[in-house]
């Protein structure tokens, strides 16, 4: 391959380097931790953690798409664990989980209303929102509500299984789940109309708008996007371990938003790779299950997450400079 | 003149930023077919009286119409909706998209597929395609191909290509040639007299009137926010031109005004 083209892929393809990074990642930890990561125990495990966190990180990359960022997902994210915990005994399973959809919808339709209409820092609302959302799951919890469902409640629910803890030919159906959203959410965000606008306004928002782009309300949508799929990532999570209390999903936004930069898109906006962040979720989950088996402490997780995404960015803007450069 | 109306008609405009006075009882008409060059200094009220025509400002006084029809009400969609497209050197195209999806951004032609509309890429890449082969870009580029590549010309050459595409009535260049090489230049400039030869009204923003005098049909002075001069472009030398800009209109001002046009215009 001349460099031309090699150009022209990283151009295209921004999950280029992060499919390499996957791949070299996945070798080595096999090989240092003498198979053990790459047993099938570990790697059911990986899996789930990669479904929860790549939904998570396909909503943000919408509103990162536009050029905004999300950083209440987090505590998003523990609403929809207690939503489903707290409904499905009552009301059924897929009621449950269509009521905790509904509520992701209107929590990012808040958090886009506030930061698109009103004008406010995307990252000051839902900072915001962030502790207010968290601030709930709190007092849910004081309150001494029970939010766990007992393994033999489970059996007895009816389609219980069909939200993250049951399995479809052998594969945990959370994975399942993430691959047809991932597929939708790409076929929107690169062969629609909408996806066009979304990436027209993060990549130059005076353009979009000179051109008739009704940028306020794309963007709301971008949030509404993101906070149902932090909504989603909560069900799933809280149907496989039927639990949750007042941390759940502490720090995921960090997660999503490092997911995301790590699998190739772009802070700034104007560019996401919904393949790339797929590959973003199972590097970084292959990091943590990688720490847990080594015996590193779990506090580390943090640092080396944070030292990627340094490490991605400066990757990033280098390979794309030398990029442009070749034409 | 019993029916005949110019396209557009713009009446004692006048317009306010809070004590600004900004355009100052402006009357001016515009024709289909002509190439209007609407010069001034910075800051002379050229931008400002093109953006009462697309809708962004509203005028304190005075009255537009458009082929006849007064406008009631300013909003952003009057561009688009009277068929009047802005040119612009810095707005109009995305850098992280290709030609074929800044081409259509916006109104983007779709298919439906069970219902969903889905972007029509064949659409998308013929249309955006004919132009860069009519336009002048160079033969290596390719609809697909990002806008960030495009020199600057190449990039104004897209805009009025997609201007024509839409069947715009209406096209303004607001400084179109602002860090374009000679060569582009001259390009750029050729596309506008092709654009008015189709009978489109062009409207050429500039602050160089030796540029625009040799192209246009018309020239429109404004300073500090009132129109100085309403000329036929023969009526004078550009060199007489930039002296009257060049002193600010006091001499037209002082009684000499000339309003050269066929058929009167402001008095």
């Amino acid at each position: 391959m001349n460099r031309t083209a090699l150009a022209r892929l990283l151009v295209r393809h921004p999950e280029s380097s992060a499919l390499v990074a996957a791949a070299v990642l996945i070798a080595g930890f096999s090989v240092i931790s003498g198979g053990v990561w790459l047993n099938a125990g570990n790697l059911q495990s990986v899996l789930h953690v990669v479904a929860v966190l790549a939904i998570l990180a396909i909503g943000e990359s919408f509103v990162i798409a536009t050029g905004e960022i999300d950083v209440s997902i987090g505590s998003t994210f523990g609403v929809g664990a207690f939503l489903f915990l707290g409904l499905a005994p009552v009301v059924g399973v897929v009621p449950a989980v269509l009521l905790a959809i509904v509520l992701g919808c209107a929590i990012g339709a808040v958090n886009g209303y506030i930061s698109s209409y009103l004008g406010i820092s995307s990252l000051i609302t839902t900072l915001g929102t962030l502790f207010i959302f968290r601030g709930i799951t709190y007092l849910l919890t004081e309150e001494g509500a029970a939010f766990s469902i007992s393994l033999t409640d489970r059996a007895e629910m009816a389609a219980y299984g069909w939200f993250g803890s049951g399995t479809v030919l052998g594969f945990q159906n959370s994975i399942l789940w993430t691959l047809a959203l991932a597929a939708v959410a790409h076929g929107v965000v690169f062969l629609t109309p909408f996806g066009n606008r979304l990436l027209a306004i993060g990549g130059d928002r005076a353009s979009a708008l000179a051109r008739g782009v009704p940028v306020r309300f794309v963007r709301l949508m971008a949030f509404v996007v993101s906070g149902t799929c932090a909504v989603l990532a909560g069900v799933l999570e809280a149907n496989k371990t039927g639990f949750a209390d007042a941390s759940s999903g502490r720090s995921m936004e960090l997660e999503a938003i490092a997911t995301c930069v790590v699998g190739g898109c772009l802070l700034a906006g104007g560019r996401i790779t919904i393949v790339g962040v797929l590959l973003g979720a199972l590097i970084l989950s292959g990091i943590s299950s990688f720490l847990v088996i080594m015996r590193v402490t779990p506090q580390l997780y943090l640092m080396v997450l944070a030292g990627l995404v340094v490490l991605a960015l400066i990757g990033d803007q280098r390979l794309r400079s030398w990029a442009i450069r070749q034409r | 003149m019993p029916d005949s109306h110019s396209l557009i008609e713009m009446r004692d405009i006048d317009l306010y930023f809070g004590t600004f006075h900004a355009l100052k009882n402006v009357s001016v008409d515009f024709d289909s077919g002509e190439l209007v060059g609407l010069v001034g200094d910075n800051g002379a009220g050229k931008t400002t009286l093109i953006n009462i025509l697309c809708g962004l400002h509203t005028p304190t006084a005075g009255e537009v119409r458009f082929d006849g029809a007064r406008i009631a009400q300013f909003h952003p969609r009057l561009a688009i909706e009277n068929g009047i497209e802005t040119i612009q050197q810095a707005v109009g195209l995305c850098d992280n998209l290709s030609i074929a999806r800044n081409f259509f951004l916006g109104r983007e032609p779709v298919r439906r597929l069970l219902g969903i509309p889905m972007l029509d890429f064949a659409a998308m890449r013929a249309a955006s395609g004919k132009v860069i082969r009519t336009f002048g870009l160079r033969d290596s580029v390719t609809p697909d191909d990002e806008v960030a590549q495009l020199s600057g010309g190449e990039r104004q050459s897209v805009k009025i290509g997609r201007a024509v595409e839409f069947k715009n009535r209406v096209v303004i260049m607001d400084e179109p040639t602002n860090h374009l090489s000679v060569r582009e230049r001259e390009h750029v400039n050729e596309l506008a007299q092709q654009l008015r030869d189709q009978g489109l009204l062009v409207i050429y923003i500039t602050h160089d009137i030796f540029q625009v005098h040799r192209i246009a049909d018309r020239i429109v002075i404004l300073e500090n926010g009132e129109k100085i001069l309403d000329a036929a472009k023969d009526a004078m030398s550009a060199d007489e031109l930039e002296g009257i800009i060049r002193d600010g209109g006091r001499q037209v001002q002082a009684g000499e005004h000339r309003d050269a046009r066929p058929q009167g215009g402001a008095t």
